[in-house]
């Protein structure tokens, strides 16, 4: 019945480029069905949709995109250039996709990792506390509290945020990643500008997700600590200590882990609104100016980004699990 | 070594008060074997971890004595002293008791570093030899637990609970979940275990073989109190209290050949009783049982039973009963001195070949006929008249051939109110609806047309149906059935003796089934007397005379019905 682990390993890689596949199509399908021309809008401003161009201009554009072609040659083409590695010519930006995607995306996982590091941590912290203290004062404390913090929206909380750290106290920059021209001031200065600037996104980011993995966190904890196993820890007279982190916390991170590599590629996209309230310069900003001005490969190009974070992210939570868990597939192997 | 006075544990639930153990008391001598038995909930497992201090969710009161020092009073860090160095427990076997996610060596090994502060090297080696003591290969220490089968789980266990060399044991359910080879493995290592390392044990087994094999002492328990006491051999084959006779009665290893019958009814909701917890399914229960629980009492030397009536009341006890007949001068001597007793709820087989003096004793106990000598008692009181035959709640007996006991000129009606006639029972309603009661238990039609018509017309099964409705109808005490299916064919046979044990199952009421035929007795009976030329040559618990352990003239009898 049990399959060799590597045979399993390629199986899953197949499944998961197969997804790829599908995903790069619908991405070249969709820009497409989607209302309106990228020429209307590329000397206006969003939003505004003004006609600079005359007949033949835009026939030229098209000629130069290659959106004259029918469609299949145009599918062909981007499938062709896509194995190639280029990601196509952003008609708004009038730069290289990849350049500009390359440009912003550390901004993003900047946000991104940093919210997932801390809403982790202090998650599985409080939600330990609450699951070994269930039903205690603590626990009674934190738990509607996390709910509720779990429940405000991300942009609500960042507008706040913004209105009154940045906008009324003035305690943070109101925009950007970082001040302009500061670049000079030296390595620590550089840094502290930075951290001040992402300070309000990560914290929007953090405190919208600690919610749900402190109620994951004590949800886990608290199945754990029910179990036979930890009872027979505790008739061992193991130290608290020991029955807490070798016993229990060991199983929990099980789901806690393989939920972190999941949401993963999802906050990717999931800073849009953050990125957006704060106007961080990160891919979220960026879709949205992208969205707005009809430009297909910048689209196309942020959509494939974002689905390879996905898929990988899931990738990459597929094996830890593996890996956490003994009782799944590859341990079969560890018998002596 | 280990004392336990006054235990009581109580859960919360809803807000309710829940008690899962009380008033338990007991002591164990070092080096002492207990076993624990009772239907699950009961308590068992709420004893094993309040001894070792392992019920955070529960009020504890009473003193857990351990060496004369009190663990219920202790900090949970001075507990954590105590436990496995020197109170050790095999949990019940199942997928989660080991953590999934640690190696067993670790698991194994770590009570030794926390204990004994072995450094990993020497606790690796002592696992090693535990592990070889238990017969399990060391290389598996390796292993995930998920990796190794229920057996070796099981062996992994108790090579982890002796590994501190513990002075008490507690093992609970050891030989569920294993085949039957595996069981015996079990047990056969826990024997040879504790010979050589001289812990306590105190057994917590459904598996009564198990608790037969490795025990000397035996507590039952019932709605969290123990409720029987004494000598485990001893309790096994003559149980005091009703509720350990069905435990006993349910369990197939004892009986191979009999039908299986668990105890009627559930146990009752904790903490919602207030008399004796058994009452509701008691085979014997009075007014005074539902007033309140039963303290332990002494029942001869080292036997306790909680019950208000010192435990199964005997029905029936027929002492030295002599009789002579004449044939012309010539003195034909049929019962040569029988002492025979009945319990409550019992099915008591009397066997013997034809001429062995059976029916004749059934005639005397109805008082067809008069003893020589000799007396029977029912209900303790001496039987002079024929009155124990002539009320309700008495005795009733059934005989061989329905066609000469139920006259075949009455109709079906008047032949099972006949009884009922001679006692003048209440109105003439009363009476008709105990005649449809009765019929029905004996799954016989009610209708007009039936009850008028007359018994020659019915079948031998049918008019025997009748007959023992007719028993029925005076709520017998004891029903005295005498080869009472001899004269029907197989099929009838087994239709009526299944329907009639499974009202004396329902009902509490004993029997004494009295036969020739062995097969039949052995599927029927709780307890056996071998009758055999008007001396009762053997008597014991069934699963003990048809396993052929009692030396007597009548194993050639049981030789016989087992070729």
């Amino acid at each position: 019945m049990e399959m060799k682990a590597t045979e399993q390993n390629r199986r899953r890689f197949f499944d998961y480029l197969f997804t790829l596949f599908i995903v790069v199509s619908l991405n070249f399908a969709l820009p497409r069905l989607m209302p309106g021309d990228p020429f209307l809008y590329l000397s206006g401003d969003h939003g505004e949709e003004i006609a600079r161009f005359s007949t033949d201009q835009i026939d030229a554009y098209r000629h130069q995109y290659g959106l004259d072609k029918p469609w299949p040659a145009q599918y062909a083409a981007s499938l062709f250039a896509l194995l190639r590695g280029d990601l196509g010519y952003s008609i708004y930006y009038n730069k290289e996709v990849s350049t500009i995607l390359l440009n912003r995306l550390p901004w993003t996982l900047l946000l991104v990792l940093s919210a997932v590091f801390f809403s982790t941590v202090i998650g599985c912290l409080l939600g330990s506390l609450s699951a070994s203290f269930r039903g205690k004062a603590l626990d009674r404390l934190l738990y509607p509290l996390m709910i509720a913090v779990a429940e405000i929206p991300a942009f609500l909380l960042g507008l706040m945020l913004l209105f009154f750290l940045a906008a009324g106290l003035r305690l943070f920059p109101l925009s950007g990643a970082m001040t302009h021209f500061a670049g000079t001031a030296g390595f620590w200065h550089t840094f502290v500008d930075i951290a001040h600037h992402a300070f309000l996104p990560v914290l929007t980011l953090t405190m919208v997700r600690t919610g749900a993995m402190y109620l994951l966190a004590r949800n886990a904890m608290t199945t754990v600590l029910a179990r036979d196993y930890v009872r027979t820890a505790r008739a061992k007279g193991l130290s608290t200590a020991r029955i807490l982190a070798r016993h229990s916390l060991r199983n929990a991170m099980v789901p806690i882990v393989t939920r972190v590599f999941l949401s993963l590629g999802g906050l990717v996209g999931g800073a849009i609104l953050v990125e957006n309230v704060f106007a961080y310069p990160g891919l979220g900003r960026l879709m949205r100016e992208s969205v707005l001005v009809h430009d297909y490969p910048m689209i196309q190009g942020i959509f494939l980004l974002v689905t390879g974070a996905v898929l990988s992210a899931n990738f990459l939570a597929d094996c830890i699990y593996r890996r956490l868990d003994p009782r799944i597939g590859l341990s079969t192997e560890v018998q002596p | 070594m280990l004392t336990i006075e006054n235990f009581s544990a109580t859960y919360r639930q809803n807000g309710r008060p829940l008690p899962g153990a009380t008033n338990i008391a007991f002591s164990l001598a070092a080096g002492e074997n207990l076993g624990i038995i009772g239907e699950s909930g009961c308590g068992k497992t709420t004893l094993a971890l309040g001894i070792m201090g392992l019920l955070p969710e529960a009020t504890i009161s009473g003193r857990v004595l351990l060496n004369g020092r009190e663990l219920t009073t202790m900090t949970e860090r001075e507990l954590r002293r105590i436990r496995w160095r020197q109170i050790a427990m095999v949990f019940q076997n199942s997928l989660e008791v080991l953590n999934p996610v640690i190696t067993l060596g670790e698991q194994l090994t770590e009570p030794l570093t926390t204990h004994l502060e072995l450094t990993a090297g020497e606790a690796k080696e002592r696992v090693t030899e535990m592990l070889a003591a238990t017969g399990l290969d060391p290389k598996w220490m390796t292993a995930f637990p998920h990796q190794i089968s229920g057996g070796m789980r099981q062996r992994a266990l108790i090579a982890m609970a002796l590994a501190c060399r513990p002075e008490l044991l507690i093992i609970d359910e050891p030989t569920t979940s294993l085949d039957p080879e595996n069981r015996r493995l079990v047990l056969d290592l826990l024997e040879d275990l504790q010979s050589s390392m001289g812990f306590a044990m105190i057994l917590i087994s459904h598996n009564l073989p198990a608790i037969r094999l490795l025990t000397g002492r035996l507590l039952t328990m019932y709605g969290g109190r123990i409720i029987e006491e004494g000598n485990t051999s001893e309790v096994l084959r003559h149980p005091l209290h009703p509720y350990t006779r069905g435990l006993i009665n349910a369990a197939p290893e004892f009986f191979p050949y009999k039908d299986l019958w668990g105890i009627p009814g559930d146990p009752p909701e904790p903490g919602l009783i207030t008399g004796c917890g058994f009452t509701p399914r008691c085979c014997q229960a009075g007014a005074a049982c539902t007033q309140e629980p039963p303290e332990l009492s002494e029942q001869g030397k080292g036997r306790w039973v909680a019950c208000h009536k010192g435990g199964i009341e005997t029905v029936l006890s027929a002492e030295g009963l002599v009789k002579n007949y004449f044939l012309g001068k010539e003195k034909i001597k049929a019962l040569k001195g029988v002492d025979l007793h009945v319990r409550r709820g019992e099915v008591v087989a009397l066997v013997g070949k034809s001429g062995s003096g059976k029916s004749t004793f059934a005639q005397v106990l109805s008082r067809a006929i008069a003893a020589d000598s000799g007396m029977v008692r029912f209900l303790g009181k001496p039987v002079y008249t024929r009155q124990a035959t002539a009320m309700i709640g008495g005795i009733q007996l059934v005989f061989q051939d329905p066609g000469e006991a139920v006259s075949h000129r009455l109709t079906v009606r008047d032949a099972v109110r006949e009884p009922l006639d001679i006692i003048s029972f209440k109105g003439k309603n009363e009476r008709e609806q105990k005649i449809k009661e009765a019929l029905t238990a004996m799954h016989l039609p009610t209708s007009e047309a039936f009850l008028r018509s007359t018994c020659h017309g019915l079948s031998g099964g049918q008019r025997q149906r009748v007959a023992i409705a007719r028993a029925l109808v005076m709520e017998p005490t004891l029903l005295v059935a005498d080869e009472i299916t001899a004269m029907l064919d197989p099929s009838t046979q087994a239709v009526i003796l299944r329907e009639l044990k499974g009202l004396q199952h329902q009902r509490g009421f004993s029997m004494l089934f009295i036969s020739h035929n062995l097969h039949l007795a052995r599927k029927i009976a709780d307890r056996v007397y071998v009758l055999d030329e008007g001396y009762i040559v053997e008597e014991g618990a069934a699963f003990e005379v048809f396993a052929g352990q009692i030396d007597s003239p009548s194993r050639q009898m049981v030789a016989i019905i087992k070729n």
